[in-house]
């Protein structure tokens, strides 16, 4: 990590336009926007914020797919120092505007003006959804103040309403400068932005870029499943950075392999979101000749707390479970054990962490109970962020993930990990992607059943696939039931596999006879 | 493949991994530890045993080593038909 002090985004992002405004800033839809264009675009919704004089302190909602004027809207916020949520654009409308209703938002807006014909029907549900029993009076500001809030995001939450999760200006601020110190991001610096302009990836590709001069690559959402324009916006542009969730490789990689088009621009490239199969990853060197990877873990509470690099992986060192990795500079991580106490040496509990650019709790304050954990015993008086991920300690230190704990099911009165099933199963290469849920049962308590993908043009039955999980699951984790697909499987909005929907399709056709 | 054997694979085949080509699975692949057959999958086999070869199976006989392979069903069936004609 640098030794200079940290720099605040908005004034440094200023500071770039002094310094370079005809450089570019964004590339979107093959156009080049230099620093100065961005600016004009942030200085346009400065001006309709200011016209609309929005009560002091209070935040604004904003509703926008990935743009240049959106980036610009977001420009403008940071500058005035206006807290801002910004959920997915792909959340129904009433949930928005709940969301919006509970953040306290004075205002909706969006690039296309506040008086576009969706703006106006979304503020009526904001204004519905205010007057309502269950979100009157808005849960702004929250506990700790909003006086230094920045981004608010959400997380992506299972079932229910998202969480809002408000990020403070001293937060982004040192995150964005890890991130441009650790990819070498820089002015001349291309990075890839994959992911919706709603989630905290975009800290990283979006935020630190533009912080420190750098170009942002933009990837249209409408299109991120296309390999084909990925493979060009990478190579049109000469992509430097790429982060994105394991999807985005593997589409390259078939690309890779119908035409043999490689990514040589690319120095590092980040896997995170989701573990990478060791199939994918033995793949990468050779797509990225000139790139070093890493995988990082974080979530939207914390931002990135863990890193790891591969080493070796041209030379054929693929790890089967990939390594979460070591704590960034100022991380504390801590396992926490069924009996609460904090595990020392090896064996797996609880992942709990704090970090610099860490949330100070969720806005809706009942959420923090049993989350965010201020512990007596560590003696510092730091907030914990309770993740829910099962992490294990090896001898050397590393550290893997073991699964959810909320992925534990009981199967005949033992707990299984359905991620640990899974990851067996994606060990076979000529797996693609996997899901394994649990099958409510009578007898069992619950049954696993695996919708595997293969790859097109491999030899796959159930019989080989059991075969090759006898070596390495215990009886209660092998599934019941393994259906064997050539098709992708259902994706959420990120990327992942979707295993609820996996479950529904199962559900209906069983129902279905 | 003698006839008993073939039916035996079959009906597992059928029942239990309709995406398996029949002549993939080995005598002596261990359905148990795969997790082709599990308790309830036993008693379908027990079942069907007895239909199909008009055997008597007693429940104390239902350890899992019985049936823990093609092979091992096999040697079942034809014990259980010896001593039927025995009697």
């Amino acid at each position: 990590m640098s030794q200079t002090a940290i720099r605040s985004l908005a004034a440094h992002f200023d500071e770039q336009v002094e310094r370079q405004a005809g450089a570019p800033a964004l590339i979107w839809e093959g156009e080049s926007i230099s620093y100065g264009e961005l600016q004009g675009l942030a200085d346009a919704s400065h001006a309709e914020l200011q016209d609309a004089r929005l009560p002091e302190g209070r935040p604004v909602g904003i509703r926008a797919k990935k743009s240049p004027e959106a980036i610009g809207l977001i420009v403008a916020c940071l500058r005035s120092g206006r807290p801002f949520l910004l959920p997915s654009i792909e959340l129904a409308p009433e949930t928005l505007a709940q969301l919006f209703a509970q953040a306290g938002t004075s205002q909706v807006l969006s690039p296309h003006g506040p008086r576009s014909q969706s703006a106006a029907s979304l503020r009526a549900l904001v204004d519905e959804a205010r007057a309502a029993p269950e979100t009157a009076g808005a849960e702004w500001p929250p506990a700790g103040g909003g006086d230094d809030v920045t981004f608010m995001l959400t997380t992506s939450g299972s079932t229910g309403l998202p969480k809002v999760v408000p990020l403070t200006a001293s937060g982004v601020d040192a995150f964005t400068d890890w991130a441009a110190d650790q990819f070498e991001i820089r002015p001349g610096t291309v990075v890839a932005n994959y992911a919706p302009l709603n989630f905290d990836l975009c800290l990283l590709d979006i935020w630190a870029t533009l912080k420190h001069g750098g170009c942002v690559a933009l990837v249209d959402q409408d299109r991120a499943t296309q390999g084909g324009y990925l493979a060009d916006l990478i190579n049109d542009n000469g992509v430097n950075v790429l982060q994105a969730v394991p999807m985005l490789y593997r589409l390259l990689i078939d690309v890779h392999r119908e035409d043999g088009r490689t990514f040589p621009s690319v120095r590092h490239a980040i896997t995170t979101g989701d573990k990478i199969p060791a199939s994918s990853l033995a793949e990468l060197p050779t797509l990225f000749p000139n790139a070093r990877f890493y995988n990082i873990y974080g979530c939207t509470e914390t931002n990135d707390s863990l890193i790891h690099e591969f080493a070796g992986l041209a030379e054929g060192n693929v790890p089967s479970n990939v390594p979460v990795g070591q704590p960034l500079p100022g991380v504390i991580v801590r396992l926490q054990q069924d009996d609460g106490t904090a595990l020392e040496g090896t064996g797996t509990g609880e992942f709990m962490v704090w970090t610099p650019f860490q949330t100070r709790g969720y806005l809706k304050s009942s959420l923090n109970e049993g989350k965010f954990v201020t512990l007596d015993d560590s003696g510092d008086g730091r907030t914990y962020y309770k993740s829910g991920d099962i992490v294990r300690r090896h001898e050397d230190g590393t550290l893997t993930l073991e699964g959810r704990a909320d992925f534990y099911v009981k199967v005949r009165g033992v707990r299984v990990s359905t991620q640990v099933v899974e990851q067996a199963i994606q060990e076979h290469p000529a797996v693609v992607e996997v899901a394994v849920i649990a099958v409510p049962d009578e007898l069992a308590g619950a049954r696993l059943h695996a919708q595997v993908r293969r790859e097109a043009d491999a030899k796959l039955n159930s019989l080989i696939l059991r075969q090759h999980c006898a070596t390495r699951l215990a009886r209660t984790e092998m599934p019941s039931t393994i259906e064997i697909v050539t098709e992708p499987l259902p994706k959420t909005s990120t990327g992942k596999v979707d295993r609820k929907a996996v479950a529904a399709a199962l559900e209906r056709s069983r129902a279905n006879g | 493949m003698d006839e008993t054997t073939a039916k035996i694979k079959g009906f597992i085949v059928e029942e239990f991994m309709p995406d398996v080509p029949v002549e993939d699975l080995d005598d002596d692949f261990d359905l148990l530890t795969g997790g082709v057959v599990d308790s309830l999958g036993l008693l379908k086999v027990v079942a069907w045993l007895e239909d199909e070869f008009d055997i008597g199976v007693d429940d104390s006989e239902l350890g899992p080593d019985s049936f823990r392979t093609v092979a091992a069903i096999k040697a079942y069936v034809d014990q259980a038909r010896e001593t039927a004609h025995a009697e």
